[in-house]
């Protein structure tokens, strides 16, 4: 069937018989696995971000000491509200004090859907359920991530030490999305993951400035500047940015400049304007791979609010009131998401 | 770990005789006479947590959630020599060959009938019987493309055929997995020995199914497996699978049909589809010509296949050649359609259906093993000598009831191999599935899934029944074996 040459290349077959090193149309991609690829990858990055929420509180309040009792649970409901959960939920109740029942739901709390455990199996059980759309070193590391906190000795070794646990988990997650980077074709497959991943980042990031802003604020008067400082310096290792933001600003815990970076940094992969520029860019090259002749709505969301990041400054944003900005932002994030379900994983 | 081993008069895969291995068994034996039981069990915990962490698993339910469960894998290799190997090749080839024709006669012209060679109502009588298929051509005349038909040793270690699985045998994942874990955990078992490869099942099986594309894909098929859902129990083959061959794993709801083409709904719409390879039995197939209730296929798809646009594996209606009231006539089969003697012996079988059979099974109810007709995967089966009185009343009636539906067997003890039992060896019971595939040319995986009854004095070796399983090495050519 193969014409003999010879060059013994030809030994080997091809398979769409118009040669080896000819172009290959891409392969379209099921709704169902761009819609789980997406989830999947969203899950893994919350995951982290309540690892590291939960361990920097953690942290947190062993320095501030029990100066401030009435702040302490406050810093704790705070985990609560970023993640947009009912503060009021049974499971949070008892006598244990409140870093602990926190802890305990956000943490082994099954029917909690933000808990580290529930992140980590929906997580995972998207990725079982396009395994062939991943690598095998994508699905074992998420897999193995999954076992570390299901399996029998979890318990143990959380409480031997939650730091160790939290960092696991983070490192998880990392190891993931390294692979995820390093061992996928950067086709639509990977950039369904970005959409999800920097979707999920802008969200979370968002929250956790609005919340711990309005706090702040409540208890400016309260607070002397060192603990202050201190409470700022948890809020950039919530976005695990202190260091970058210490080398950027030589250390000046000012509460704007900590938004300012947070927000409208642009070299920064934990900004929000990082992450919106990335998404943007994700989507645009899915939607040119899919269907460029067509308006992609999500593209649309994100270009906007991409180029308002770029040219907007901090004193605008603090006319405008900075929870009231950042909430726009997360509405803007909202509406990407629904089109990007909306265009391709409904068909 | 062998001191107190025992070979009961059984066939003994390792042991002539306790202490004296089989030849082809004396590096194995002696390589392991050297490891303790630490040794051993760290191995083996090192294999559980691989299997674990790959995710090769199986889901069981009981209570509604669904248990993940690691198929148990035994560490010891099952070895089987190139002439055994041989002999067991040519009898597969022979089989699938004729299994084969047997489904192109009875779709078409149905010679086998009308020579009276089986009976008709046997035929019209089976619920695998597609009426749909009658006189609809498939690709390349080939119905069963993948074929596992399940292997004994009797007493004196021939080989027997125990029963063909033509529809959608599984399994396959499972002998790939445990080569890898092998290599993996017990890398020095492998010294002694050349052992054939089995790494290019997938690349096989990729061109079995490029062999039956409609004319229209052109040379590029676009090619995709039907899985039930990944919370069916062989969820983690069909997803290997696809894997392995880089081919899409679709589910019913992905799939629509239009002007008698299947589609695939992607991101960038409907997206044809050239060749299926299901994991889907014919009954879920399509609402429209099976079970209404099906959400499992599509609607509209055997329209699409009918009409050659598109390719399905296994044929439909191939169930019929391995129910198991027509088992016992594949050797008759063989005669009529090659004109040859059978290579590899049926077991011997009662068919309910006939009245000289029947008398006799009710007769002999403790002596033997009676399986229904239509179940698979060890359900429906009564161990006659192993079963109370009053569970031998209950499918005496049973058979009275409904003749097509029984068929019986005389007690076949499996042959036996070494299994680690918490700190020493015992033999457990086991039998072997190899797999073989039609497309262009017949191709037979060299070894095949070993599976093990875990329970000592068990004859029973599916995994839904506490089965394990374990590698199994054919060997090149016949080489020197030294033991060293």
């Amino acid at each position: 069937m193969i014409p003999a040459d010879t060059t013994g290349i030809s030994a080997v077959t091809s398979f769409d018989g118009k040669g080896i090193f000819g172009p290959r149309a891409a392969r379209p991609m099921l709704s169902r696995d761009a819609d789980s690829m997406y989830w999947m990858s969203r899950y893994i990055e919350r995951a982290e971000h309540v690892a590291r929420l939960l361990l920097v509180n953690g942290n947190l309040l062993i320095d501030v000491g029990d100066l401030a009792p009435a702040l302490q649970e406050q810093q704790w409901l705070s985990i609560i509200q970023i993640l947009r959960l009912n503060e009021s939920d049974e499971a949070l109740s008892g006598d244990a004090p409140m870093g602990i029942r926190v802890a305990r739901h956000m943490t082994f709390n099954a029917a909690n859907p933000s808990s580290l455990i529930s992140c980590v199996s929906r997580a995972r059980e998207n990725a079982r359920s396009i395994r062939e759309n991943i690598s095998a070193e994508m699905w074992e590391t998420l897999n193995s991530l999954y076992w570390s906190i299901r399996g029998d000795d979890a318990r143990s070794r959380f409480e031997d030490s939650p730091e160790d646990f939290y960092r696991s988990i983070m490192a998880g997650s990392m190891l993931f999305q390294g692979l995820t980077d390093q061992t996928l074709a950067h086709d639509q497959r990977w950039l369904f993951t970005q959409v999800a991943k920097h979707l999920e980042r802008i969200d979370v990031t968002c929250r956790v400035i609005e919340t711990k802003f309005i706090i702040l604020k409540g208890a400016e008067t309260i607070l002397e500047t060192a603990l202050r400082n201190i409470h700022w310096m948890a809020v950039l290792r919530s976005c695990c940015s202190i260091e970058a933001f210490r080398r950027h600003h030589l250390g000046e815990m000012d509460p704007l400049r900590v938004a300012a970076f947070l927000i409208l940094e642009r070299n920064f992969p934990r900004s929000i304007r990082f992450s919106v520029e990335r998404a943007v860019d994700a989507v645009a090259a899915i939607h040119a791979s899919v269907d460029p002749n067509a308006v992609d709505p999500a593209e649309r969301v994100l270009g906007r609010l991409n180029a308002q990041l770029e040219y907007a400054e901090m004193t605008e944003i603090l006319n405008e009131g900075l929870p009231a900005y950042l909430q726009r932002i997360q509405a803007s994030v909202a509406e990407a998401a629904l089109a990007v379900q909306k265009a391709y994983f409904l068909n | 770990m062998f001191a107190n081993y025992e070979v009961d008069g059984l066939f003994d895969e390792m042991f002539v005789q306790p202490g004296q291995p089989r030849a082809h068994y004396a590096p194995v034996a002696s390589r392991l006479a050297t490891l303790d039981v630490e040794a051993f069990n760290r191995r083996r915990r090192m294999a559980d947590v691989t299997f674990r962490n790959q995710g090769i698993t199986f889901t069981v339910y009981k209570d509604q959630a669904g248990v993940e469960k690691i198929f148990p894998f035994d560490l010891i290799p099952r070895i089987i020599p190139a002439n055994e190997w041989d002999h067991i090749e040519r009898g597969l080839v022979q089989r699938i060959t004729a299994l084969n024709l047997f489904c192109q006669d009875i779709y078409h012209e149905q010679r086998i009938l009308r020579d009276r060679v089986i009976p008709a109502d046997l035929i019209y009588g089976a619920k695998s019987f597609r009426r749909e298929m009658f006189h609809v051509n498939v690709p390349r005349n080939i119905y069963i493309h993948i074929c596992g038909s399940d292997l004994i040793r009797a007493r004196d270690g021939q080989y027997m055929v125990l029963e063909d699985n033509g529809r959608t045998p599984s399994g396959v994942s499972y002998v790939l997995e445990n080569r890898t874990v092998m290599k993996r955990v017990f890398p020095a078992l492998f010294g002694a020995y050349r052992v054939r490869a089995i790494e290019d099942y997938p690349l096989n099986l990729l061109q079995v199914l490029r062999s039956v594309a409609p004319p229209h894909a052109a040379g590029d098929p676009s090619i995709a497996i039907l899985t039930p859902g990944v919370f069916n129990s062989a969820y983690f083959e069909h997803s290997f699978l696809a894997r392995q061959m880089g081919v899409a794993l679709v589910e019913g709801p992905d799939l629509v049909v239009e002007n008698s083409f299947v589609y695939m709904r992607t991101t960038a719409g409907l997206r044809r589809v050239d060749v299926i390879y299901r994991r889907v039995d014919d009954d879920f197939l399509d609402p429209l010509c099976f079970r209404p209730d099906s959400v499992l296929g599509v609607a509209g798809l055997m329209n699409a296949y009918r009409t050659g646009n598109l390719a399905v594996i296994n044929a439909v209606g191939t169930g019929v050649a391995d129910d198991k009231a027509i088992y016992p006539f594949v050797p008759d089969m063989i005669r009529f359609y090659l004109a040859q003697e059978p290579i590899l012996p049926n077991v011997p079988t009662y068919i309910c259906a006939r009245d000289d059979d029947r008398k006799y099974v009710l007769e002999n109810l403790d002596k033997l093993v009676v399986k229904s007709t239509n179940e698979s995967g060890g359900y429906g089966m009564l161990m006659g000598h192993q079963a109370t009185q009053a569970e031998r009343d209950e499918f005496a009636e049973k058979i009275k009831a409904d003749h097509r539906n029984f068929i019986a067997q005389p007690v076949v003890e499996l042959s036996q191999h070494p299994s680690l039992c918490d700190d020493h060896f015992e033999g457990r019971r086991i039998d072997l599935r190899p797999y073989i595939l039609y497309g262009e040319k017949i191709t037979v995986m060299p070894g095949g899934l070993t599976r093990v009854a875990l329970r000592k004095g068990s004859l029973v070796v599916n995994s839904s029944q506490g089965g394990g399983s374990k590698d199994t090495w054919v060997l090149e050519d016949e080489q020197e074996l030294a033991a060293t």
